[in-house]
């Protein structure tokens, strides 16, 4: 029994960490913000990294889940407001949507992209999102590139001051919740056997195969998984946060990029690599903002592929290696 | 007794080259069988059509009474087909026990024992073949004997009623392989495993050890005879000319 309660040992770190952020969030002033950052930052690493940190495989057209995800929050505040009396039940409907339109989207391409090994995935995956952006744009479906800004309709719901609250505070822990939900997951998936499928296909696809595993169906469990995840992530940390969206703010590749240095810095496959990856990658990015403002990404790619490449397991990856055979060996996988 | 794997005139080409040609056999539960035949001769092909890697262009394969020919790899596994490979592929990054327990997860027992009884498994197989002392390494960074080995685990905790060997024996000491061989004879008998033994040279250790010899020569079965009586075929001696089989007369 305790050695069951023992295997979730390693969130005590990854929950430890968001809350050491919440808590200096709220009663460090101005810090909020960055705090914020940061825990969105833990989230999508932890979202992503259930595909590609755990399945090996590298979605360039990530954040069109991301991107979709913020439409389902969008989508049922400007349609729902106008329904008496549905109140906080409306961002739970925005959050079910998000999840079921970015799963929809992921089996989407999934069923067709997933079909490609490695590398040929990848440069699949590479349009989906200004694919997905053109055609909103192009068909002027969902306010075609005009986007669509419901503020009105959430101050319409909430009041104004109910409304504020939410986006400036409540958006951002939902955000948290998620990124718990995120490190729960992956910790689970880990400990099943689908851990063990996705460890052996990221390995070798071929001898995982001849091993009697239906690598296909675990790439694809992998990817829906993850690619809801982030669209409920985006639908609170964009959605519900700015109350607008523009397609291409949210069809951006640059968070996909995001994604994938934060996990391939902290440690791609381990459960605490998002968040040393998020913090990491965070800190720095908000310090170069600062002290270069204009030149973070300069200086901050050489750095990045420097790390990459010295430390191919990322940090937690080096980190576990340390601490094999002492008592921390429990709490960091 | 019907037999556990019948091949029907099997054919796979790449392209203008035909690796496995018109290919019978049959092999019985629990036989243990040597395959042998120079490099080049279509052993590894034969296996990666047997458990699904490639697809024959012609002929049948039928399994256990059922016909596997066009069945995907994946699916052919929990039916009870195991393997090695020939160049060793384990699950780098995770330790020895994780890629024997995924030989068990993902067997003949699939869908039965979960992580927990499949690591369980695991342990009772690294007991059995020795690997304790390495068994929380990382599997890439076992030296190649000791790959060889944990596949053979790996392949054992699939329990299962074929087990294919691609050369398991490649690169071990020949008082190792004596070991080995009789190791795996044991198990095999008292789990009735057939074994399909495939090696290039005719090693004493394995051919001695087989109750029946296969000979393989460009992509054709040859020979399919007792032990004794393969080894003596003339055509064997001209295909090993050069390689005077070892352990007769010298
Ligand atoms: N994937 C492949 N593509 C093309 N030719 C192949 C492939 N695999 C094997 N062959 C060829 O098929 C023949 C048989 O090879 P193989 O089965 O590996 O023989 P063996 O295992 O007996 O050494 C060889 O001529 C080899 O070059
Ligand atoms: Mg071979």
């Amino acid at each position: 029994m305790s050695s069951k309660i023992a295997r979730y040992y390693p969130l005590i770190p990854v929950y430890a960490a968001y809350l050491i952020l919440f808590l200096i969030g709220r009663n460090v002033t101005g810090m909020w913000q960055l705090m914020a950052m940061l825990v969105f930052y833990c989230a999508i690493g932890q979202a992503f990294n259930i595909f590609l940190g755990m399945t090996g495989y590298v979605d360039f057209g990530y954040v069109a889940f991301m991107g979709i995800g913020t439409y389902g929050m969008a989508l049922s505040i400007s349609h729902l407001y106008q329904i008496e009396g549905l109140g906080m039940w409306v961002i739970l409907i925005g959050a079910v949507l998000a999840i079921l339109m970015s799963g929809a989207l992921s089996v989407a391409v999934g069923a067709v992209a997933l079909r490609l090994r490695g590398a040929y995935f990848a440069i699949a995956t590479i349009g989906v999102n200004e694919g997905f952006r053109f055609l909103i744009e192009g068909a002027k479906i969902w306010g075609g590139s005009e986007g669509i800004i419901f503020s009105g309709q959430f101050t319409h719901i909430f009041g104004r001051k109910t409304a504020s609250l939410i986006s400036t505070t409540w958006a951002d822990i939902f955000v948290i919740l998620v990124a718990c939900l995120g490190a729960f997951v992956t910790l689970r998936f880990m400990l099943g056997k689908i851990g063990y499928a996705l460890m052996a296909l990221r390995e070798d696809e071929d001898a995982a195969k001849v091993m009697g595993i239906n690598v296909t169906k675990y790439k694809i469990i992998a990817f829906i998984t993850s690619a809801s995840l982030v669209g409920l992530v985006a639908a609170f940390a964009w959605g519900l946060k700015l109350t607008y969206l523009f397609p291409d703010e949210i069809f951006d590749i640059s968070y996909t990029v995001e994604c994938i240095i934060i996990v391939l810095l902290g440690g791609a496959g381990t459960l605490l690599g998002p968040v040393a990856g998020a913090l990491i990658y965070g800190l720095s990015k908000y310090w170069l903002t600062i002290i270069l403002p204009g030149f973070q990404l300069l200086i901050f790619a050489p750095i990045i592929i420097v790390i990459v490449v010295a430390f191919p397991e990322g940090v937690v990856g080096v980190l576990k290696r340390r601490v094999r055979g002492t008592v921390l060996e429990k709490f960091i996988v | 007794m019907a037999p556990l794997l019948r091949l029907e005139n099997v054919t796979k080409r790449f392209g203008g080259l035909v690796a496995v040609d018109r290919v019978s056999l049959e092999i019985d539960p629990g036989e243990f069988i040597g395959i042998v035949g120079p490099n080049g001769s279509g052993k590894t092909t034969l296996f990666n059509v047997i458990n699904g890697v490639y697809f024959p262009e012609e002929g049948t394969i039928v399994f256990d009474g059922r016909d596997i020919t066009r069945l995907q790899p994946y699916k052919r596994a929990p039916l009870g087909i195991g393997r090695t490979f020939q160049i060793p592929r384990p699950f780098a990054s995770a330790t020895v026990r994780e890629n024997i327990a995924v030989g068990a997860m993902f067997g003949t027992l699939s869908g039965r024992v979960g992580v927990d009884e499949s690591l369980e498994i695991a342990d009772q197989t690294i007991e059995r073949v020795g690997l304790q002392e390495h068994k929380d390494k990382a599997a890439g960074s076992l030296t190649p004997v000791e790959k060889k080995l944990m596949e053979i685990a790996r392949a054992l905790a699939m329990k299962p009623k074929l087990l294919l060997m691609d050369e398991a024996m490649a690169g071990m000491h020949p008082n190792d392989i004596d070991q080995m061989v009789a190791f795996i004879k044991e198990i095999a008998q008292e789990e009735k495993i057939a074994v399909v033994s495939m090696v290039e040279h005719i090693m004493r250790a394995v051919v001695g050890m087989a109750e029946r010899v296969i000979v393989l020569h460009q992509g054709a079965k040859i020979v399919d005879a007792p032990t004794k009586e393969a080894l003596e075929n003339p055509k064997v001696v001209e295909i090993y000319l050069g390689h005077p089989p070892e352990g007769q007369g010298c």
